[in-house]
């Protein structure tokens, strides 16, 4: 091995050294500096996905008409393309008309928020979103929608935030369970299942026997999460030898999130 | 050193690309991940002191991306990224005489299962903070899927990497002649 080699692999070593007696506060503030940096690309990615996702629809609808009407395919493509621009000023309008309902409603003070990116490796459940501490987000803040718990933030840079969801294993919410003074834990799985990701509701008592529909709502214990936010649906429940355990559908379909609020305080 | 630069501007604009890249639903929901690929072809295109200033650079962009501070705990620590790009690009850089002459199949099949090497030992380093060691076949496809799709796609990046070598006239790649 040459000099060099030896030279390099010493200063590789040694700043890894650095990197790994990192502690946790060290290290999220690490996390929070580089995504701090990449918040411009992060923010210009996720538009031009829009753009992407926008030009493949249009496609698929000039692909139907093709079909439909060799003749008047030009005049109904011009027609169709305006509908559509239309239909997605609708479709807009009226996600936020519903957002700006129910933040003018909601208890909490709630920030807005755009989902910009989604889950970046298999083993953790989050979502990015374009707000930050500029907008006064910390760490460990509840994010939900209209609908219900969505998760919380855990890095927090100046532009943007990471948003762990209720659906992975290491999210853990203390629950209640409506209708019945049952309390136990929420958390994901650590592989979802088919599309749909679901949660589990620990600790319960063996008695509880909950059935498929009851509510789940945040308990408040912990300080993370404000009491009374809809976590899921009790989809089943089963004894164990020593507790009992209920598998919820989330209250919000995490996989076609948009819009979020966090929750910085109460009014 | 060009050839440098581009492959961490590479390795850059394909670690933000993995995070619009959605997960394959036929797959188990695997993840695709592409800076590996350009990692392993660097560690067996560059000599060794730039391989592990990329393998650093990955790790670095690896780590502050996924690594996630949970009620005050850190569930894998920074680093442990940088340590497996630079176990596992060392080890690709060893196979460098066979790349310098041209031939890339082992290459693109090590691409792969390091690429799987890398998500297990993500898994099992989480594992080893939340407990209970599962290995569901859901499990394995998500260990298995990224290597799998990264052996498909690697003869295509080397390719490429290859073309981009020859046109940054870059004169440590391998002996072979160009490319038609």
């Amino acid at each position: 091995m040459s000099r060099t080699n030896i030279i390099a692999l010493l200063i590789f070593g040694a700043v890894l050294g650095y990197f790994l007696s990192f502690g946790p506060a060290t290290t999220q503030k690490f996390k929070a500096g580089v995504y701090g940096l990449l918040a411009p690309f992060l923010t210009g990615g996720s538009g031009i996905k829009k753009q992407i996702t926008s030009v493949r629809s249009g496609l698929k609808s000039l692909d139907q008409l093709e079909h439909e009407n060799a003749a008047l395919q030009v005049e109904n493509r011009e027609l169709r393309a305006t509908n559509q621009g239309l239909r997605d000023v609708e479709h807009e309008v009226n996600r936020l008309r519903h957002a700006l309902n129910y933040r003018e409603r909601s208890v909490f003070k709630l920030v807005a928020a755009e989902i910009i990116a989604r889950d970046s490796s298999s083993w953790w459940r989050t979502v990015t979103i374009n707000r930050g501490r500029r907008d006064a987000i910390e760490t460990d803040m509840s994010v939900v929608t209209d609908v219900g718990l969505v998760g919380k933030t855990t890095t927090v840079s100046d532009t943007i935030s990471v948003v762990l969801l209720v659906s992975d294993e290491s999210c853990r919410i203390a629950a209640s369970v409506e209708g019945s003074r049952e309390q136990g834990i929420v958390s994901g799985e650590r592989i979802t299942r088919g599309m749909a990701p679901s949660l589990d509701l620990n600790f319960l008592s063996k008695q509880a026997d909950l059935k498929p529909g009851q509510k789940v709502y945040t308990s408040g214990v912990g300080g993370v999460f404000p009491s009374g936010l809809l976590i899921g649906v009790v989809k089943t429940f089963r004894a164990r030898e020593l507790d009992g355990q209920a598998q919820l559908t989330p209250a919000v379909d995490l996989s076609h999130l948009e819009d979020v609020f966090v929750v910085t305080g109460r009014r | 050193m060009i050839f440098f630069g581009c492959l961490l501007v590479l390795v850059l604009a394909a670690q933000i690309a993995e995070l619009f890249i959605p997960a394959l639903p036929w797959l188990y929901n695997a993840h695709v991940y592409i800076v590996p690929i350009i990692v392993f072809y660097g560690a067996m295109a560059l000599p060794f002191p730039l391989m592990l200033a990329l393998a650093f650079f990955a790790g670095v962009l690896l780590d502050a991306l996924t690594v996630q501070v949970i009620g005050g705990k850190v569930e894998i620590s920074a680093g442990s990224s940088i340590l497996l790009y630079g176990v596992l690009a060392g080890i690709m850089h060893g196979l460098r005489p066979l790349f310098a002459r041209g031939r890339w199949e082992v290459h693109c099949i090590l691409s792969g299962v390091f690429t799987s090497l890398m998500v297990l030992a993500q898994y099992l380093m989480i594992t080893f903070r939340r407990g209970s060691l599962i290995f569901t076949p859901e499990i394995w496809w998500q260990i298995g899927g990224p290597g799998l799709f990264a052996m498909a796609v690697a003869p295509i990046f080397f390719w490429g990497l290859q073309w981009l070598g020859q046109i940054t006239a870059y004169s440590y790649g391998p002996e072979r002649a160009p490319i038609e």
